[in-house]
């Protein structure tokens, strides 16, 4: 690798020039940032510049360029340069959009410029230009878990794109429940009626398909490895078990009807002329294109009801809390069932809210068209006697609370979908610490049971299924982002993310493959996926200084790191996100990045000019995520909102990077007070990588114990949670704390 | 000129709202040529203009935080701005597509500084807070804009305004010779997602959209109580500025109609909760919302959010269509005429402002799709592969919520991968 | 015959025998045709809930009610109806029916004027409109008919100046030419109405 060399390029556009002596800039970059050389441009960001920028690189071997000049977020494309590490400093929306243009505030306005220089150059002589981890492997092929409509759609969607695919399915068969419909919901133009299946067509084509693999009576048994390298158990009922190497995995194992039996009260279990959806569709199938009989007697059906809503939507905590948005539309078409064979049956569905999205009303209107009823009603009771049932409801339109239907043949209860997800592994993480610290005598059984259930049983140290996000789903908590997940190369499809119908299912698939196909195309190449999409850097650690105190291989949202036999802990690079959050948790700081490091943070914290405790000039740190906190402050400064002179930034990749050394560090080096901006935690929580401002909120609560053993204010070390839009907020806490600080006082530390 | 080199294997994204960022990113991500083509000066779409999302109350602009700064470091991909695919022919594999770029007038040498803004001296309606505001003739869309860059009113070019601007840009960033110009870009396939328009409230005529000014869109109401928005986030009704404390949401204002829109939107239903939210974040104790709705589309885990909201005290439901709406042209009050279905009872119901959830009409409709494709009755392009190697994506597909339509795009980007895939293994 | 709610035989009579009696099944249950009645206020039950009731197979109370005898025919709730209900047309729909079943609310005034005007009409081919005035003004007794009568005296007065009405229709006034013709016109029509709505 080539000698650093590190040049820094100082900025006299956008009033910097007039508000900053840009050449004193240059002087303390070249003479306390030790670089190479410094100049200043008049315009940095034109052609001019940047083509100043690049002659240095090409003629003068400059490898890390610092440029003082608009925040990071500002002319990004500009300054990138193949192969070149840069650090910013942000002296526009950082320094001069934030402080008042007046000859008083001059010298405190010149004073941030200079550290945001030295910080700058700081983190430049610090990094590496990340190469690519020479660990990474380049299996290209897609494991799909479960061949039901979203696995087969998964499978030939990858095979299209040039991919080969692995289909295990714990069946015999493929096909999965929709094998077992009668007809679909409608999917395409008109939306009136139901629909054929396709199973057969689309099993056929994966057989036809040289590039799908496909394992029946099977199921993973151990899955281990990272994106590009899984190693897939799969063991078949009768059969060798069988290895299969992959680069990335789709989990579409679907779900399991809501057991009617739990549902007496609507007659499930009681009488053999209550059926659930799934029971309609097998009578219809049994029923071989003739009039579905009455289970009870064979007797004819002349009036079927529909209950909705049965055991879902349940705000009492027996039943299923959310709604399974299939039930509705399926409801329609299986009355389309009897109203096709024979209009004279009478249907009638009892609904809360009829939830027909999008081009389903148009099915919905059908139904109508074929005098399917609709009355929005409560059920009370269903209660058999004889070959019927009494169907009493409260009629909401009406207003009738006896309302009641006294003859029902048959009573389809819609009930919900419960998620295939496999082992909840918060339970077991659970279980392994009450094992662990003997609390629990039963906890080894309780983890016995709870592995049992596992689909993916992922050697994974923190469990060997994806974790669920609600009531069991394996789902994304991203708006924007429906497929980040939380174990890299791991894609969730179909109902077992989310409930859903076969044509949310088949475009969830599709999706699902683009990103399991992304994910190999990107462990191939060492490239990190979202959100640090393209960052090559990986964590290295030194084995020597490990204590094995495991932190890092807990604390990692993405389940990233094992243990190897010696304890150690195992990086799997292609699983990580590049977060920092084990180099955060790390006591003994022996996990780094190459363009991201204890080292790299550190030194910009000590770079700063300490003023002595008799200037009246405080110092305080800011560590602001790169994600919300850090464009939030760029933002304030963009509306030329001010705040306090005497804060330093430094963003981070995310709170859960920070290390208490840092905050150490900081006090140690004479900073009055630390201040650390992340995002919001808890349920709705907004962190980018899941759990990193949580856990740095709870570090940070154990930094309390130390500032006192320091005899230091508590107040000295505060954390916020910050939104991106907190435009005006942030200046606000900024000037609230500085103005703290100026009550506390000078840190005591100061000049020691 | 613009230039941009674009093969057969290039992917050609029309449409910068979240669904065609995502479908640029994925491909991106995955090594393939993006031309990403927006008509707006910035990309971000309707989600950049949203205060908040449903269920979590979170901000769209984080995310969009994230897809710019993916788009910012990825070099696959190309932005083009200001530009609409005027026409496309070939067929799948190997696709010409015509694009319009208006001019800015403002090049890239532009550092967003602001100083032409404070030169500008007119007024002109502010498009991204759905004209509820006004922004000088020189402008940045709004403060998370990408391309961070200003954008110069037609209207100033050539006038002594337009000179003052131009002399206030120190780096020769205002060029007013730009002109409107033509490129032809290979593709060998298109991902078409130009996303959904609100459907037009003028057109229900007993809301009384166009006559009333404290009946306003669900859109704009966004608008409104956004702190970066036209009222600074407070929610002041248009008529007098008076806080709009007790606010009523009309659900179905165009959706499920056989006059309007004949499909459900889906949204509408989760957005309106969402707002009720927004007024009580506002007034605490004081707000009241009331939801008029035939019924509530909370599906899945959003029934969660819908039990949340149901349990706060400061919001009412009606299952009921209304009627129609009349405005106390004194008081500025409006009074919501209908009747309760759930039992039968007529109501005559005063509010401070009414908000009408209306639905999503999607933009292929009225702006054809430059080539034949199939679309269903509703106007939403057909989604999969039906139209050769043209693919729908997000809301140009379905009326979809931001989740789905992220989804839906995530697929589309693998249905043109596979396109190209095939072109490149033909090619080698 | 509670047993028999919520099934459709009422619905099938309704679609069977009523004018757009086929479109009542498509009500979604908005409510914007009640809303928009400008009579609203004073009906027992408004059109959705009819239609509800139909479903519900509430026969008895759906054809007794005084609903759709109020109905101006102002075709709001048409013009509103997201699922394009011919609603006016169902309410006189329904009125018809009820009339033939005998289920007319009694002493309903619109029932009654009607059949009055239908009498007035259908005996000489024309209307005689002094006739039907008086009759009105009559229908609730002699002393009731006298100040009616009174009453609208001013009016009767300009109208006769106006030659608007004349007082010798009081001896009989127009009759059409074909009265037996007529009358047999009327009887096929009934007829055929009869048997395409099973009403004979």
């Amino acid at each position: 690798m080539a000698e650093q060399k590190v040049a820094a390029y100082i900025c006299q556009g956008c009033g910097l020039g007039d508000r900053l002596d840009t050449a004193d800039l240059a002087k303390i970059a070249q003479k306390e940032g030790k670089i190479a050389f410094a100049k200043e441009h008049e315009f940095l960001c034109n052609a001019d510049g940047v083509q100043l920028i690049k002659n240095d690189i090409a003629n003068e071997a400059v490898t890390h360029v610092v440029i003082g000049a608009c925040s990071r977020r500002a002319k990004t494309e500009a300054f990138t340069f193949e192969g070149i590490h840069v650090s910013r400093a942000n002296l526009r929306e950082g320094v001069i959009w934030v402080r008042p243009d007046s000859d008083e505030h001059r010298e405190t306005t010149q004073e941030m410029a200079a550290d945001y220089i030295r910080m700058a150059c700081a983190e430049a002589k610090k990094v590496k230009v990340p190469e690519v981890s020479p660990e990474r492997g380049g299996n290209k092929r897609i494991l799909v878990v479960g061949g039901g409509m979203s696995g087969m759609t998964a499978a030939l969607e990858a095979s299209k794109a040039g991919y080969q695919a692995v289909i295990v399915e714990k069946s015999g068969e493929l096909g999965g429940w929709a094998a077992k419909l009668h007809k679909r919901i409608p999917f395409n133009e008109p939306f009136q009626d139901p629909q054929e299946t396709g199973v057969a067509e689309m099993v056929a084509a994966i057989q036809a398909d040289s590039n799908i693999k496909v394992y029946t009576n099977a199921v993973t048994s151990k899955t281990s490895g990272a994106p590009g390298r899984f190693s897939v158990e799969i063991s078949q009922e009768s059969g060798p078990t069988t290895t299969e190497e992959v680069g990335a995995i789709i989990q579409a194992t679907g779900f399991t009807t809501y057991d009617i039996a739990k549902l007496p009260e609507l007659g499930g279990g009681k009488s053999s002329n209550v059926v659930d959806q799934a029971g309609l569709e097998a009578l219809m199938k049994a029923a071989n294109g003739g009039a579905i009989k009455r289970p009870s007697d064979g007797g004819e059906v002349k009036t079927v009801v529909f209950v909705q809503c049965a055991g879902q939507r349940d705000d009492t905590g027996t039943h299923l809390p959310y709604c399974s948005g299939f039930c509705c539309a399926t409801s329609v078409k299986q009355a389309m069932y009897f109203k096709d064979a024979n209009p004279d049956v009478d249907t009638v569905v009892l609904y809360s809210d009829l939830r027909l999205p999008g081009n389903n009303e148009d099915f919905y209107r059908n139904a109508q068209r074929k005098g399917v009823t609709f009355s929005k009603g409560k059920v009370k009771s269903v209660e058999a006697s004889g070959n019927q049932c009494k169907v009493q409801f409260h009629d909401l339109i009406l207003n009738d609370e006896n309302a009641a239907i006294a003859d029902a043949d048959l009573v389809v209860l819609a009930t919900g979908q419960v998620p295939n997800s496999g082992t909840n592994i918060d339970l077991f993480q659970a279980a392994e610490a009450e094992a662990l610290s003997g609390t629990n005598p039963d906890a080894e059984a309780k983890i016995a049971e709870l592995k049992v259930v596992s689909v993916l049983n992922l050697q994974y140290r923190q469990g060997p299924d994806m974790p669920q996000l609600k009531h069991g789903f394996t789902d994304s908590h991203f708006i924007c982002f429906p497929y980040e997940t939380r174990r890299t190369g791991i894609y969730a499809a179909g109902p077992v993310r989310r409930p859903m119908d076969i044509a949310q299912a088949t475009e969830d698939a599709t999706g699902a493959a683009m990103k399991a196909i992304q994910a190999v195309e990107n462990a191939a190449v060492g490239r990190a996926a979202h959100p640090r999409s393209g960052d090559l850097s990986y964590p290295s650690f030194r084995k020597e200084g490990c204590t094995q105190c495991k932190r890092c291989t807990v604390e990692c949202p993405f389940g990233a790191i094992n243990e190897d036999e010696n304890r150690y802990p195992q990086f799997n690079e292609e699983r990580c996100r590049r977060c920092g959050t084990c180099m955060g948790a790390c006591p003994v700081r022996v996990i780094s990045f190459e363009n991201y490091s204890i080292d790299s943070i550190g030194s910009q914290i000590k770079a700063v000019d300490m003023p002595d405790e008799f200037s009246e000039k405080p110092r305080i740190l800011i560590l602001a995520c790169e994600n919300d906190a850090y464009p939030a402050l760029d933002m304030a400064g963009m509306n030329r909102i001010e705040y306090n002179q005497f804060v330093r930034i430094i963003p981070v990749r995310c709170l859960g990077s920070v290390n208490t050394i840092f905050i150490t560090d900081a006090l140690n080096s004479g900073y009055d007070g630390v201040m650390l901006m992340g995002c919001k935690h808890g349920e709705d929580y907004q962190c980018h990588f899941v759990k990193g401002s949580e856990l740095a909120s709870y570090r940070m609560s154990k930094v309390d114990d130390t500032l006192k053993s320091m005899n230091m204010e508590t107040e000295r070390v505060a954390t916020y949670e910050v939104a991106i839009t907190d435009i005006e907020r942030v200046p606000k806490l900024i000037n609230e704390y500085a103005a703290k600080i100026e009550e506390i006082g000078m840190n005591p530390f100061k000049g020691f | 000129m613009t230039e941009v080199v674009a093969t057969n294997q290039t992917i050609l994204v029309v449409g910068g709202g979240i669904s065609g960022m995502t479908a640029a990113l994925e491909a991106a991500e995955c090594g393939k040529d993006v031309v990403l083509v927006e008509k707006n000066p910035v990309l971000g779409g309707r989600v950049s203009q949203l205060y908040r999302y449903f269920p979590k109350m979170c901000h769209p602009v984080c995310g969009l935080e994230i897809n710019q700064r993916r788009t910012k470091m990825n070099p696959r991909i190309r932005v083009l701005t200001m530009a609409e695919v005027t026409g496309i022919s070939g067929q799948k594999g190997d696709y010409t597509a015509t694009v319009k770029i208006s001019p800015r007038y403002v090049n890239e040498n532009c550092t967003a500084c602001g100083e032409c803004a404070k030169a500008a001296e007119t007024d002109i309606d502010d498009a991204f807070n759905y004209n509820l505001g006004k922004v000088k003739a020189a402008f940045l869309p709004h403060k998370m804009a990408y391309p961070q860059r200003y954008v110069v009113a037609p209207s100033v070019v050539g006038t002594p305004e337009g000179d003052k601007i131009k002399a206030a840009c120190k780096y020769g960033a205002i060029d007013f010779g730009m002109q409107e110009e033509t490129l032809q870009l290979k593709a060998g396939a298109i991902v078409w997602a130009t996303g959904w328009k609100p459907y037009d409230a003028a057109k229900i005529q007993p809301y009384g959209y166009d006559r009333f000014s404290n009946v306003i869109t669900n859109v704009e109401f966004e608008r409104l109580a956004d702190p970066h928005g036209p009222t600074g986030g407070k929610i002041l009704r248009p008529s007098d500025g008076k806080e709009a404390k007790n606010v009523a949401f009309i659900q179905c204002a165009g959706s499920r109609d056989e006059n309007h829109l004949r499909h459900c939107s889906r949204f509408c239903c989760t957005a309106s909760l969402k707002q009720t939210q927004y007024v009580r974040e506002k007034f605490g104790d004081e707000a009241q919302s009331t939801v008029y709705y035939i019924d509530i589309r909370a599906i899945d885990r959003f029934e969660d959010f819908y039990a949340k909201v149901r349990a706060d005290q400061s919001v009412k439901f009606v299952k009921s269509k209304v009627a129609k709406i009349v405005q106390d042209e004194k008081t500025g009050d409006v009074v919501l005429h209908g009747v309760d279905t759930e039992g039968y009872h007529r109501y005559a119901n005063t509010h401070d402002l009414v908000v009408l959830a209306v639905g999503m009409d999607p933009e292929v409709q009225g702006a054809q799709v430059p080539a034949e494709v199939a679309a269903d009755a509703s106007g939403f392009l057909v989604s999969g592969d039906a139209n050769g190697g043209i693919f729908g994506a997000g809301c140009a597909t379905n009326a979809l919520d931001v989740n789905r339509a992220v989804q839906s795009a995530t697929a589309s980007a693998l249905r043109a991968i596979q396109v190209i895939n095939k072109v490149a293994s033909v090619e080698g | 015959m509670s047993e028999m709610k919520y099934h459709n035989n009422f619905l099938k009579e309704v679609e069977e025998r009523v004018e757009e009696g086929h479109m009542v099944k498509m009500c979604m249950q908005c409510g914007v045709c009640s809303g928009s009645c400008p009579f609203g206020p004073h009906w027992a039950h408004p059109p959705q809930e009819l239609f509800m009731m139909i479903r519900a197979g509430k026969r008895e109370e759906v054809l007794s009610s005084d609903s759709m005898w109020m109905c101006t025919s102002c075709y709001q709730c048409i013009v509103r109806c997201p699922r394009k209900l011919p609603i006016t047309h169902i309410m006189h729909g329904l009125a018809y029916l009820a009339k033939r079943e005998g289920l007319a609310p009694k002493g309903q005034p619109t029932a009654e004027f009607g059949q009055m005007f239908w009498d007035n009409l259908t005996k000489d081919g024309r209307v005689n409109e002094l006739k039907l005035s008086l009759s009105l003004y009559f229908k609730d007794g002699f002393g009731q008919g006298v100040k009616n009568a009174m009453a609208m005296q001013s009016v009767g007065m300009g109208l006769m100046k106006a030659g608007r009405l004349n007082p010798m229709e009081i001896l009989g006034g127009h009759k059409i030419k074909d009265k037996s013709g007529f009358h047999a016109m009327l009887k096929k029509a009934r007829e055929i109405e009869d048997a395409r709505r099973k009403l004979a």
